[in-house]
């Protein structure tokens, strides 16, 4: 009887351990960086480090358990050195994908998620396997964009319709995301990879056309994930692969939100709405190109603040065994058309970054990277910053995955 | 005399035994590896449950592509990859599913009907691969060269072929031979053959899994 109920034990043991997955990240750089205080320390440079010293890059927990009725439950948990909020989830997503014998399926998912318009993120905790440094727009979808709410996918995967062509349509709507647009309106594009948490706060330069009671009477801080109007956003993408080689992504975002809607933190809803195009296509099997445009437009109370915004990065990444070089060039404009012109919105810039990778073992990888940005932003006048700053940031990364 | 008795049947059988080799063409005269060519003998042929075949998992593909096995075969999946996969079948022969874990064992499945079996993973939906389960111990692969040799007792057969590019008529891919001595069939396939989509078999390292 004792035996039998070890057995029984014994089995439940390991069926939670084999329906669990877990993966973890550690990921730690030495920096040498300019010295232009960085957004995240209330100042104006767009550079994730601002001093020369050892920093932890990421640390996360990604665990999948599986649940009956095929659901799934994904997260994310982070731990940051920097930032406002320094343990937290990125991501944790209830996941529903039946079997299905059809050729056109459907799966769901609800939760805090990213949508999947980027082909540069597609490694474990939506990190880059390219550069440290991400592009602009990926950055900025990284810390202030999110999906609180559901997703509904239709698909077909060519290989069951004996087809090259693989495809999806993606819908959501969403609560939350009401103050996207504000950090690349304020502060212009950044180029890191510190992704905003649930919960979290990104600061900003005290910019004094925004902070000032006379002017938008703005904190200098942001967050997120905050829902301020009480309306549900919307995204539709569309997903168009061939075989493995070539894959599209368009994406259509409209978080709806009403601009002139405002909360007691003095907050307001922007309505931020972008077309994205995403493409990659893999020349040979060690060597792809990666590119996305992204276009569109953010208002904040009435014509307060308007800015259209374009992002464009261009990607190669090749491999040779267990190293992979990349070498991205990103382009990023601002310009603001509004009705308070002492808030001037106007900013752009370009960025080069070059990044070696290399996997030693399964688990262990280095790596050194150079940044280099021409970057300009008109409202760094007001704080008696030059406009155009030219920054750059070398890394050497040490990273074990588990 | 009872060990003369033996023998004289063993050396009975082996005189009886005879070479069989079948050749597979296209229309274009390519040719054409890994079809299955299995035998079916005029008697019916009970196999008992011991075989173990392997469907493996490997870089997010089934590896073989195509396990041909004789009925009530025991099939083993492990995962050789490193992530999570969800393998499945709706196929007549056999429906079932199976979440293969990383790092983990399951028990084997038993395939005791004849037919064929169409395998997907519900996580990587670009993986495809196929279990023919035939009710004989006469079954083969063709090699690089679209051949495949059978040393087997001179008999009555049926000879059938199937691969998920041909797209013949059954009936031409269906030949009932008399097997008295060493025989080299030839089929010549009607039809174009279906795309291999075979670049698919290119995995992708950073394939953004979908769950």
């Amino acid at each position: 009887m004792k035996k039998r109920l070890l057995f029984i034990l014994f089995s439940c043991f390991h069926f939670e351990i084999a329906a669990f997955e877990l993966n973890g990240l550690i990921q730690a750089n030495i920096a040498a960086t300019d010295s232009l205080t960085n957004w995240q320390e209330n100042g104006t440079g767009i550079l994730r480090y601002d001093q020369d010293r050892a920093h932890l890059q990421h640390t996360f927990l990604d665990v999948t358990k599986e649940l009956p009725s095929s659901f799934t439950l994904h997260t994310v948990l982070n731990a940051y050195q920097d930032g406002n909020q320094q343990l937290g989830f990125s991501q944790a997503e209830l996941i529903y994908k039946p079997l299905s014998a059809d050729t056109i399926k459907w799966q769901g998912r609800a939760g805090f998620f990213y949508p999947k318009l980027s082909l540069e993120n597609v490694d474990t905790g939506w990190l880059s396997p390219y550069t440290y440094t991400q592009s602009a727009i990926n950055s900025w979808i990284g810390e202030e964009q999110r999906t609180a709410g559901i997703e509904v996918t239709a698909y077909s995967p060519g290989r069951v319709r004996k087809s090259p062509w693989s495809w999806q349509i993606r819908f959501a709507t969403f609560a939350g995301n009401d103050s996207l647009g504000a950090l690349i309106s304020w502060r212009g594009f950044a180029m890191h990879d510190r992704q905003s948490l649930y919960g979290d706060r990104v600061e900003l330069a005290p910019y004094p056309s925004v902070i000032n009671r006379e002017g938008l009477w703005h904190p200098n801080w942001i967050e997120p994930f905050r829902e301020i109007d009480d309306r549900l956003g919307v995204y539709v993408g569309a997903h168009l692969d061939y075989y493995t080689q070539t894959k599209f992504r368009y994406y259509y975002y409209d978080n709806l939100a009403d601009p002139n809607a405002l909360n007691q933190q003095r907050l307001y809803a922007w309505r931020t709405r972008y077309h994205s195009f995403a493409f990659q296509h893999r020349l040979s099997k060690q060597t792809r190109l990666i590119s996305q445009y992204m276009t569109g437009s953010t208002e904040m109370g009435d014509n307060f603040v308007f800015v259209d915004y374009d992002a464009f990065y261009l990607m190669l990444s090749h491999r040779m065994n267990q190293h992979r070089v990349s070498l991205r060039y990103d382009r990023f404009i601002v310009h603001e058309d509004d009705t308070i012109p002492e808030d001037n919105n106007e900013s752009n810039g370009y960025g080069i970054t070059l990044a070696w990778r290399y996997n030693f073992t399964k688990q262990w990888q280095l790596g050194l990277e150079h940044h280099i940005n021409r970057n300009t932003a008109v409202n760094r006048e007001s704080l008696n910053i030059a406009q155009e700053q030219h920054q750059q940031q070398s890394l050497f990364v040490v990273q074990m995955k588990f | 005399m009872k060990i003369l008795f033996v023998l004289l049947i063993l050396f009975c059988h082996t005189s009886n035994a005879v070479s069989f080799k079948v050749s597979i063409s296209t229309p274009q005269n390519t040719t054409l590896p890994n079809v299955v060519v299995y035998l079916i003998p005029n008697k019916a042929v009970n196999n008992p449950i011991s075989e173990i075949s392997i469907m493996d998992q490997v870089n997010q593909q089934f590896k073989p592509h195509i396990l041909p096995i004789q009925t009530n075969t025991l099939v083993h999946f492990p995962n050789s990859d490193s992530i999570k996969h969800h393998v499945y079948s709706f196929s007549k022969a056999k429906k079932f599913e199976l979440p293969l874990y990383k790092g983990s064992e399951t028990d084997p499945l038993l395939f005791d009907k004849p037919g064929l079996i169409e395998l997907g993973c519900n996580v990587h939906d670009w993986m495809l691969g196929y279990i023919l389960v035939v009710d004989t111990p006469h079954f083969a692969q063709t090699n690089a060269e679209g051949v495949v040799e059978f040393d087997l007792p001179a008999d009555k057969y049926k000879v059938k072929v199937w691969h998920p590019r041909i797209q013949d008529n059954p009936s031409h891919l269906e030949k009932a031979v008399t097997l008295k001595e060493d025989t080299h069939l030839q089929f010549k396939l009607m039809s174009e053959l279906l795309p291999s989509h075979e670049e698919y078999e290119d995995n992708d390292e950073f394939s953004d899994y979908e769950f």
